[in-house]
């Protein structure tokens, strides 16, 4: 890679001067104190011995979002090829060529094409560098599905004692029920409705409260690594996910604790 | 039942979150004094090995830093990358040029060490891939130009033994041989040059004060003492410190929730049983002491269900968070430390004690009379 090499620093009298200019990130410009029409000098090595060439900051610019780069902290500066090749003693080389086709155009064919004629490079979709290069994305990804189903084991026990405790508690009307005559498919029925309509609306109200915390993340992470990525994203997918296991796991509380209540006989619940 | 397997999957939340607060940096920590080194220097403004720059003048540095006398030890470590041809393939390593008798990047395993200028060491990985054994001559090159299929700076060296390079990622081929090899393969351009200088502080003096001193004598380079490259790495991982504070908080929250809403529960089913007790003369701090260690019970036994369960769900975590692309295999996300899981169990002990004041207090200001009737006449 040709940018890692560069090294910047700043010159009252500039070497060899000259009328060209670089782009630099956002955050390279707030924290070196640059601005257009600044002329720093850039060199391939941090120290003063090494050759350095003075260029113009021509351009301020914002930084995509690169899912590689998130956690590193590394300024960009982006300049003229040549300008580059010559200070880094790269001679005419390149680390990749980018290429754009038309939109009619077989992609696998063309690769196919180019990797038929490639002599020591080989080409690839820009789709599955993409896939290499968020590697890191990938294993934060991989983290937060195990820490999930962990919150979601933790939340489902709590939730099915939350229910078992909550019908324990109605111990009494259900026997009072059961002794005027209420068949146990009633009981049975009207708990598991109940419980449903308490896991629905929770999971209403959770989704609510993850948009919210999600709305935070993006604003606070997006800030901490000065990037537009997003880090939390609410989709319809995971809100329905979230609705059926807590609307599945609200119903199975329900069974659970509504079976073990009508398998009492009515006055050992009321303690007779 | 129930309950108490809530609150073990809450304490093992809980536990792997303090593991992954603490751990990760301590196990940094591990890693940046296994060798006893206690600063480094890097090319000014960068950290070591983050890019390719160098640091010109290795004699010149060597002489001013031997000039402290609590630098004990100094060693100039080269690093770059080698091809060596294996049949029609390109083996492509990172490789390490030092001095081995000062050396803190790899910790040698068998054979011999490059004792000589033309002996390499390698890491299994690149063993694997060059099918090589000890004593084979490799031709080494700096260079490769993968479109004429031509090597540069090529030498004849020989494989001497193995090593396991300690800030080495997982998969990554790597070697190292004496920095004066390395210099030569790279030609001029490399001479009397390093990537890196690791520096041993004498026994009793501090780092500080030592890398003030070469901040102050040597301003071309950038003296990063432990604690320095420390606080970057939280810096750049403070994600997963925020992550753990996050989870840890609502696993204690939900932990908390949880006994303090079964001994709520069963001190309404008891309130009879409560009211009699009070009426037979038991006093009111009692009957707290009582409630109040039946929610502490709980919590123990949840809690130590969870710390083992929390072992176990650590060391999963941390073979997802491993695979992060370029990390020194000797980094551990979820690092065991006594000290968390005391201060796991501490919390959830804490949180038990706190979850069982309310129903306590319910059930200290029972109305007796009235209880006892209610139970009566039920």
């Amino acid at each position: 890679m040709l940018l890692p090499f560069l090294a910047f620093a700043l010159f009252l009298q500039a070497p060899q001067p000259s009328q060209r200019t670089i782009a630099i990130d956002e955050a390279f410009a707030a924290e070196a104190h640059l601005k257009v029409g600044d002329r720093v000098a850039i060199s391939a090595q941090p120290d003063a011995s090494a050759p350095a060439e003075s260029v113009i900051v021509g351009a301020i610019v914002r930084r995509g979002a690169d899912p590689s780069q998130v956690a590193r902290g590394d300024f960009v500066v982006r300049m003229h090829l040549d300008q580059l090749q010559k200070i880094s003693g790269y001679g005419d080389r390149v680390d990749r060529f980018a290429i754009a086709t038309r939109p009619s155009a077989d992609i696998d064919l063309t690769l196919q094409r180019i990797n038929h004629v490639a002599f020591g490079f080989r080409a690839y979709r820009s789709r599955d560098i993409a896939v290499e290069t968020s590697r890191t994305f990938q294993v934060v990804s991989r983290f937060h599905r195990a820490i999930g189903v962990i919150t979601i084991v933790a939340s489902s026990l709590f939730l099915l004692c939350i229910m078992i405790l909550k019908v324990e508690e109605r111990r009494p009307y259900i026997a009072a029920l059961r002794l005027l005559g209420i068949s146990r498919s009633s009981v049975v029925r009207s708990i598991i409705i109940e419980a449903a309509v308490v896991a629905v609306l929770g999971s209403v109200l959770g989704v609510a409260l993850g948009w919210v915390v999600s709305f935070f993340v993006n604003w606070h992470y997006q800030a901490l690594y000065r990037t537009p990525l997003y880090f939390s994203i609410i989709t319809p997918p995971i809100i329905s996910l979230a609705v059926s296991l807590s609307l599945v796991l609200g119903i199975g509380a329900g069974v659970l604790a509504s079976m073990r209540l009508v398998r009492t006989p009515p006055l050992a619940l009321f303690g007779r | 039942m129930l309950a108490v397997l809530g609150v073990a999957v809450a304490t093992a939340m809980l536990l792997d979150m303090v593991m992954l607060a603490t751990g990760m940096r301590e196990s940094f920590r591990e890693l940046l004094l296994s060798q006893g080194f206690d600063i480094r220097l890097a090319p000014k403004g960068t950290l070591p090995f983050d890019t390719d720059a160098t640091i010109p003048g290795v004699s010149a540095i060597t002489g001013v830093l031997r000039s402290n006398p609590d630098i004990r030890e100094i060693s100039p470590v080269l690093g770059g990358s080698i091809h060596i041809p294996v049949g029609a393939r390109d083996v492509s390593a990172a490789v390490l040029g030092v001095d081995p008798t000062v050396q803190g990047d790899y910790e040698f395993l068998s054979g011999r060490d490059i004792t000589t200028p033309d002996a390499i060491v390698a890491n299994d990985y690149l063993l694997k891939k060059l099918r090589a054994s000890f004593g084979d001559t490799l031709n080494v090159s700096a260079g490769y130009d993968p479109q004429t299929r031509t090597y540069s700076g090529q030498r004849k060296l020989v494989l001497t033994g193995k090593a396991r390079f300690i800030y080495g990622a997982t998969e990554q081929s790597a070697a190292a041989v004496r920095r004066e090899t390395l210099e030569a393969l790279g030609g001029g351009a490399r001479r009397d040059r390093a990537s890196l200088f690791m520096v041993r502080v004498r026994k009793g003096a501090s780092p500080d004060s030592v890398r003030n001193w070469i901040a102050t004598q040597i301003p071309s380079v950038s003296a990063i003492s432990v604690a320095t490259a420390i606080a970057e790495v939280d810096q750049r991982l403070s994600y997963f410190r925020q992550l753990a504070f996050i989870l840890g908080a609502v696993s204690l929250f939900v932990g908390f929730l949880l006994v303090t809403t079964l001994v709520t529960v069963s001190v309404n089913e008891r309130a009879g049983e409560i009211a009699v007790m009070r009426a037979i003369g038991v006093s009111r701090a009692h009957v707290v002491q009582q409630i109040v260690i039946e929610g502490v019970a709980i919590s123990v036994v949840g809690a130590i269900i969870g710390l083992a369960l929390g072992l176990v769900t650590a060391r999963y975590l941390n073979s997802i968070l491993s695979a992060f692309p370029g990390l020194p295999m000797a980094i551990d996300f979820f690092l065991f430390q006594p000290r968390a899981a005391w201060s796991a169990l501490g919390l959830l002990v804490g949180s038990g004690i706190f979850a069982g004041i309310y129903p306590a207090w319910r059930a200290a200001s029972l109305p007796i009379a009235e209880s006892l009737r209610r139970e009566a006449i039920a």
